[in-house]
């Protein structure tokens, strides 16, 4: 009996032993917690059995021990391993729609600066290329043909223009001026100005916002504008900034709809990336409103 | 700071009397209203904020000296701004891309207008108008060569120059823009205030 205790106690050492290491091993976490219990556990269940074997055996104490260790090791076992609460839920989802959100920003900002690049490129700096070409010819012929000169000036004047042209497009896509100038509420303004379909804007727009969430929810603003005068029929429409939300109606056809096309996905699919939500409400037949709510 | 330079020599070299030239909007406002310049070339984004600065100073200015002639510089214009800075109807206001200071016989004649009272608004403002006001109920009511002539208006061109432009005599200029004066319901008055005032009317749309 004194043997058999020996080895036991030699076991649970070993196995404290063995879920110590994990212990260590493992990353902070409930299960974590659980190997910690069940080192503990085995520990004293070793220090126990020696005790028992040093005083020479006799009733068999270390028993009521090692059994309530065991239903203290099976209770914690069971608390990790129900199923995660409402909370946790909640917060695993979090995570999985900022992992996704975070990976469409990034291809979405690679695909926006691959743009700028090319626009930049076939754009400004081609007319910059052709504007220096221009100048350094009528600088050759200043002497000898001062008409011939003058007409190249001319010449290389529009193409300066038309690179400005170019470069304000570009920033103008980037970035609008009167949201730098203005903030939100009068770049929408400014924006409605140039709109084919007479749009009236109520309420003031929501301050302090950051930089990321005020330029996504203006081009949502300025895509959903885009789609009233593109697709919607409509011969009015209407932008209303109430506290954080941001509603855009319309008196058109109506049958606007987040999973067709790539128009509201993508606005949707941006605003995620800031927290934003978008709703659609579009019947067949019209009227259309969407909505946008930007967190806190 | 390249660009104020180059104005201050160019309306020197034309005869000019430049008697500030400042780098920031605060100072702006204080030249402006203790000088009383018979015109003043201001540029949209200043220091301290590179936002608006130079536009909000021409208001400042303007709201304290009424009519005070600005022609206003942009990297790029937009309608919203035009519309504040012409909403006195006061007149003497330019709003102009900066690109156009290349072309100097035009800039010299847009800030002398300026500095008239008239407007000299920048052809891509107009040219937007164009394109997006065809439902301005107000406008519709004006036939296409009518808006043609509003357009050229708004540039700021006298009826001479609109004939030419347009190739048709003052006399019909002025028929057209009695025409425009009437259907946009402007009473006549000092004729141009009235200028103004149908440009203002069409950027409101």
């Amino acid at each position: 009996m004194i043997v058999l205790a020996g080895v036991a106690a030699a076991l649970c050492a070993a196995a404290a032993v063995y879920l110590f290491r994990l212990f260590l091993r493992m990353v902070p976490g409930r299960r974590r917690w659980l190997a910690a219990t069940a080192t503990f556990g085995a520990g004293l269940a070793t220090v126990d059995l020696i005790v028992w074997v040093a005083t020479g055996g006799g009733y068999f104490w270390p028993a009521w021990t090692i059994l309530g260790l065991s239903a203290l090791l099976s209770l914690h076992a069971w608390i990790v391993s129900r199923p995660p609460g409402r909370r946790e839920r909640e917060l695993a989802a979090r995570v999985g729609t900022l992992t996704r959100s975070r990976s469409e920003a990034l291809d979405r900002q690679a695909a926006e600066l691959k743009r700028v690049e090319r626009d930049l490129h076939d754009g400004a700096q081609a007319r910059m290329v052709s504007l220096a070409l221009t100048l350094g010819l009528a600088g050759r012929m200043v002497r000898h043909d001062p008409d011939g000169a003058e007409r190249l000036l001319d010449e290389a004047r529009s193409t300066a223009r038309a690179a400005l042209d170019d470069l304000r497009a570009v920033m103008h896509s980037i970035h609008p001026p009167v949201l730098a100038d203005r903030g939100l509420g009068d770049a929408v303004r400014a924006l409605v100005l140039d709109l084919a379909v007479p749009v009236t804007v109520t309420g003031e727009a929501p301050s302090g916002l950051n930089a990321a969430t005020e330029t996504a929810a203006y081009f949502a603003v300025a895509e959903c504008l885009s789609n009233v005068v593109k697709h919607s029929g409509a011969t009015a429409a209407e932008v209303t900034f109430a506290d954080r939300l941001i509603t855009v109606t319309d008196d058109g056809t109506g049958g606007a709809d987040l999973a067709a096309g790539t128009g509201l996905r993508g606005i949707a699919d941006r605003l995620d990336a800031v927290d934003a939500r978008l709703e659609v409400d579009s019947p067949p037949g019209g009227p259309t409103r969407i909505v946008l709510r930007i967190p806190i | 700071m390249l660009l104020r330079d180059g104005i201050v020599r160019m309306l020197e070299a034309y005869g000019f009397d430049v008697v500030a030239a400042v780098d920031n909007g605060p100072d702006l406002v204080k030249e402006l209203v203790g000088q009383r310049p018979d015109v003043a070339v201001v540029d949209v984004r200043l220091p301290p904020t590179y936002t608006d600065e130079g536009l909000r100073a021409a208001l400042t200015a303007r709201a304290e000296i009424p009519g005070l002639p600005v022609l206003v510089l942009s990297q790029y214009v937009e309608r919203l701004y035009a519309r504040e800075l012409l909403a006195d109807g006061a007149g003497g206001i330019g709003y102009l891309l900066k690109d156009r200071v290349s072309d100097i016989d035009e800039f010299i004649d847009a800030v002398r207008r300026v500095a008239a009272g008239g407007t000299a608004l920048d052809p891509t403002v107009v040219a937007k108008l164009m394109d997006s006001r065809e439902h301005i109920v107000s406008l519709t009511q004006l036939t296409a060569r009518e808006r043609e002539v509003l357009g050229h208006m708004a540039q700021g061109r006298s009826n001479a120059a609109i004939g030419t432009a347009l190739f048709i005599t003052e006399k019909a200029v002025a028929k057209h823009t009695n025409n425009i004066f009437a259907k946009l319901g402007l009473q006549s008055s000092e004729d141009d205030n009235r200028r103004v005032l149908a440009v203002l009317r069409y950027l409101d749309g």
